[in-house]
């Protein structure tokens, strides 16, 4: 019986010895990346134009990112602006010139030196376009006049007025940087992913169109951003990026073990990949939260006690917590909590029905026999159409169309075909409201949604549409310039801070959720790491097991 | 004979004239095109007059009609344009879809014909009458079920419950099994419905009795005889099917995530792509009147007494 005792303990004793010996082998392996593997990454949509100006749009961006460099490396935590293929800069106190100084041994995947000749090229296509070639301007780059090859590892930019986004601009998914054979092709022969050749960590190896592209890593890459633990080539061997469209197919394959990463997961799968231990990452997209923008050309909104009352009338909290996770964040101002000069304007924001009546009564437009206000034989009843790359729009819309049917207001949701779509978008008699959202680590976020040459999400006169009458807004039109313009970085998060109010106060905009690029992961991959606005990058990644 | 022939070629030509040109009118009568979809995307952060100088880097500033004319001379040349969302010429994107679609097409077609096979002379040899009345209500159950819902029950089930079969990075051949399957499914349904019914016509006829009056046994006649006579209505299901095919390719390609036609022509549309739907509509024209054309010449092999008729003679 002792002896049986005795067993007992040293049996005991023995396994804890190999739970700890297992265990401390558990976080070795976690911390010590393991080379090699290929990595299955399924995205929902096919990519586009991979012209590095063209990726904002995530599935460009998810692979532009793996395979360019950026002059420079924007902390996702502390969006502090860190060397990268710049091993240093210097700008002028007015910020019309900057210059780079550009890391030594650099090449492209074609062999081609990353000097200051093909950055100054790279930036004058981005800057100023090309006709020939059909290359159009970047959105992250303003007031950009010339560049000036000083030596070969020293590049100058002028520009014609101050462009204090610049820096962080050359650090966006927008400015990555390829070969001059790259941008001596014509913009449409863009759309083929072998055709980029950049000095990214990863080389375009295959692609089928429409439906997967391969990536290969390179073995002699040995210039990723400076202070990151990452150094040398990639951990993986490859990628390989999977058009899967279906949601059900991406998240089941993932927790089938068909496929190590995927993006596009919906708040309702969240919770069955939790349940299996395999991880979410949310990644806060950092620019103008998602919303509704009103078109205050369309006399229907026009009068700003209307769209006060709308405002009103919308419960954000409802939507946030009917439909979304803890990723999906309740907005407290026209941009995210993580976006450069946000402030708190959650006062401003307030769900009031009662308060929202009261102000429609006072505009005119009064109960008609179905319950929806009417005016001078108009009936309140705004058109809106679904915006297919924001999560659970059409959702989202629905419940909002119920909150505003409460105070008398009726909103018609239209799913349309894209043609439509994007032509009713552009008039606002057809489209009184619209679907905002942008994303962008840089208080010039703010101007790329609003302003009348940008993505003019108000439809001002003289912006993107021929079909407005009267509308502009040139108080919040100076107060954008001045966002990009502002040389002093305290008065620039100032002067976002007075866009925030104004934009608030004249209620153009109901901010709803903070939207997150949500992606779901495997247990076995780690290192995974995302750029400000949320695209993943694989640099650092490894498989445990492969 | 050979009047025959150039008559239904000359129909042909006229039915892929016609496909094409009312395809042109219906895509330029719809709101937007391709280059406002793609270039007012606010991702690419354009200004309208970027836009404007892409409109006319496209020729999409000249009058419809010179477009039509210029887009027909092309087609006759050969020259199938330029995808303006793929940003590659359309006969690109044709040579690299078009082979796996008709492999899925054909493969799924083969099963569908096997299993609607299987269905009809089965329900006709059993003698129990239940089991023949669930069979025969196979084809009712089978029209019924959405195709994208199989394709998904299907990858649930095999791929991720049981992991039989991976649908990510699958083999090449291992990757058709539950697409062939999900396109074989509905497209069984009205083959198997009309063998059915026409296999109970042939039966009831005296030259039937006749064989089993010699002795021949029921399957023996069964097969011998009225088989023969019941797949004519069969086969002309089957050329109408082909449209079918390419419809349920659609959806099955865009829920296995394949290569092909169907999800080619599903991107097409949503951007309004003009130069590849046009291409896709005149190709299927071609398809269906060459299949239907195939069709009506297979006839008289499998019935003698049209060859005497239907004006192969005249």
């Amino acid at each position: 019986m002792q002896t049986i005792r005795r067993l007992n303990a040293v049996s005991r004793a023995l396994a804890l010895g190999l739970l700890f010996a297992t265990t401390s082998a558990a976080f070795a392996a976690d911390g010590t990346p393991v080379q090699g593997g290929t990595l299955i990454y399924l995205e929902q949509q096919a990519h586009t134009n991979l012209y590095p100006p063209a990726g904002g749009f995530y599935p460009n961006g998810g692979i532009l990112n793996q395979i360019t460099d950026k002059l420079t490396y924007q902390n996702p935590q502390t969006l502090a602006i860190e060397p990268w293929i710049a091993e240093s800069w210097s700008f002028n106190a007015d910020k019309t010139e900057y210059t780079f100084k550009i890391r030594p041994g650099v090449t492209f995947s074609d062999g081609t030196p990353l000097d200051a000749n093909a950055v100054a090229k790279n930036f004058d296509t981005y800057g100023l376009g090309n006709k020939d070639h059909h290359l159009p301007v970047s959105e992250v780059i303003n007031n950009y006049d010339h560049s000036e090859v000083v030596d070969p590892l020293t590049v100058k930019f002028f520009f014609k007025k101050s462009s204090p986004g610049f820096l962080q601009g050359t650090a966006t998914i927008g400015s990555g940087l390829v070969s001059l054979s790259t941008l001596n092709r014509d913009f449409d022969s863009l759309g083929d992913a072998t055709h980029i050749i950049g000095s990214g960590p990863f080389v375009v190896s295959k692609e089928t169109l429409g439906r997967e592209v391969d990536l290969t890593a390179r073995k002699d890459y040995n210039w990723g951003p400076k202070n990151l633990k990452q150094q040398g080539r990639a951990n993986l061997d490859g990628i390989k990026v999977i058009v899967t469209n279906e949601d059900s197919v991406r998240i089941g394959a993932l927790l089938a073990g068909q496929a190590d990463f995927i993006r596009q997961v919906q708040a309702y799968d969240e919770k069955q990949a939790k349940d299996q231990n395999f991880p979410i990452y949310a990644a806060p997209t950092k620019g103008v939260n998602d919303g509704i923008a009103f078109r205050p050309d369309n006399a229907l909104v026009s009068d700003l006690r209307v769209r006060q009352a709308l405002l009103k009338a919308t419960n954000a909290k409802q939507v946030v917590d009917t439909l979304f996770s803890p990723n999906y964040p309740q907005a407290t101002s026209v941009v995210a909590k993580t976006a450069a000069g946000y402030v708190d304007l959650s006062n401003k924001l307030t769900y009031d029905p009662a308060e929202a009546k009261k102000l429609l009564d006072e505009a005119g437009w009064k109960p008609g026999p179905n319950g929806i206000r009417q005016k001078d034989g108009k009936t309140l009843a705004l058109t809106v159409y679904e915006s297919l790359p924001q999560p659970q729009n059409k959702e989202v819309l629905q419940l909002v169309s119920q909150q505003w049917s409460q105070v008398g207001v009726k909103l018609n949701i239209l799913a349309g075909d894209a043609g439509s779509r994007v032509a009713d978008n552009l008039d606002p008699e057809k489209t009184a409201a619209y679907v905002v959202e942008v994303g962008r680590a840089d208080p010039d976020v703010i101007k790329s949604a609003f302003y009348p040459t940008n993505r003019d999400v108000l439809l001002q006169k003289g912006g993107s549409s021929s079909k407005v009458k009267n509308f502009r807004d040139d108080k919040l039109n100076d107060l954008l310039i001045a966002v990009s313009a502002e040389v002093d970085p305290k008065k620039r998060l100032a002067l976002t801070g007075d866009v925030q109010n104004y934009l608030l106060d004249q209620a153009y905009v109901i901010p709803i959720f903070e939207e997150p690029q949500v992606f779901a992961g495997a247990p076995y991959l780690k290192g995974i790491n995302f750029e400000a606005v949320g695209r993943p990058s694989f640099y650092g990644a490894w498989l445990e097991k492969h | 004979m050979s009047r025959y022939f150039s008559g239904r070629i000359g129909q042909a030509v006229l039915v892929l004239w016609a496909a094409f040109t009312v395809s042109f009118i219906l895509l330029q009568v719809l709101p937007g095109d391709a280059i406002l979809i793609k270039f007012q995307n606010p991702d690419m952060g354009l200004s309208p007059a970027q836009i404007a100088d892409m409109r006319a880097v496209y020729g999409a500033d000249v009058p419809v009609w010179q477009q039509y004319f210029h887009t027909l001379g092309n087609f006759l040349r050969g020259d199938l344009g330029y995808s303006i969302q793929a940003g590659v010429p359309v006969t690109d994107l044709l040579s690299s879809n078009f082979p796996p679609t008709l492999r899925l097409a054909v493969l799924g077609f083969v099963l569908a014909t096997a299993v609607a096979i299987v269905i009809a002379f089965l329900s006709s040899l059993l003698h129990f009458g239940w089991l023949k009345s669930a069979l025969q209500s196979l084809p009712s159950l089978f029209i019924s079920i959405p195709t994208f819902w199989l394709g998904i029950a299907l990858i649930q089930f095999f791929s991720f419950h049981l992991r039989w079969i991976p649908v990510i990075n699958p083999g090449e051949w291992v990757g058709l099994i539950l697409p062939i399957v999900t396109l074989a499914v509905p497209i069984s349904a009205p083959l198997a419905q009309i063998l059915i019914r026409s296999i109970d016509q042939v039966q009831t006829q005296p030259f039937v009795a006749v064989a089993r009056a010699k002795g021949a046994s029921r399957s023996g006649v069964l097969w011998r005889h009225v088989a023969r006579n019941a797949l004519l209505p069969a086969l002309t299901i089957a050329g109408l099917l082909f449209g079918e095919l390419i419809a349920g390719a659609l959806i099955t390609e865009t829920v296995f995530g394949l290569n092909g036609l169907g999800q080619l022509t599903q991107q097409a549309v949503n951007n309004q792509d003009v130069a590849v739907l046009q291409a896709i509509v005149v190709i299927s024209a071609a398809a269906f009147v060459g299949i239907n054309l195939l069709v009506d010449l297979v006839y008289p092999l499998l019935d003698p007494r049209l060859k005497t008729s239907a004006g192969v003679h005249a």
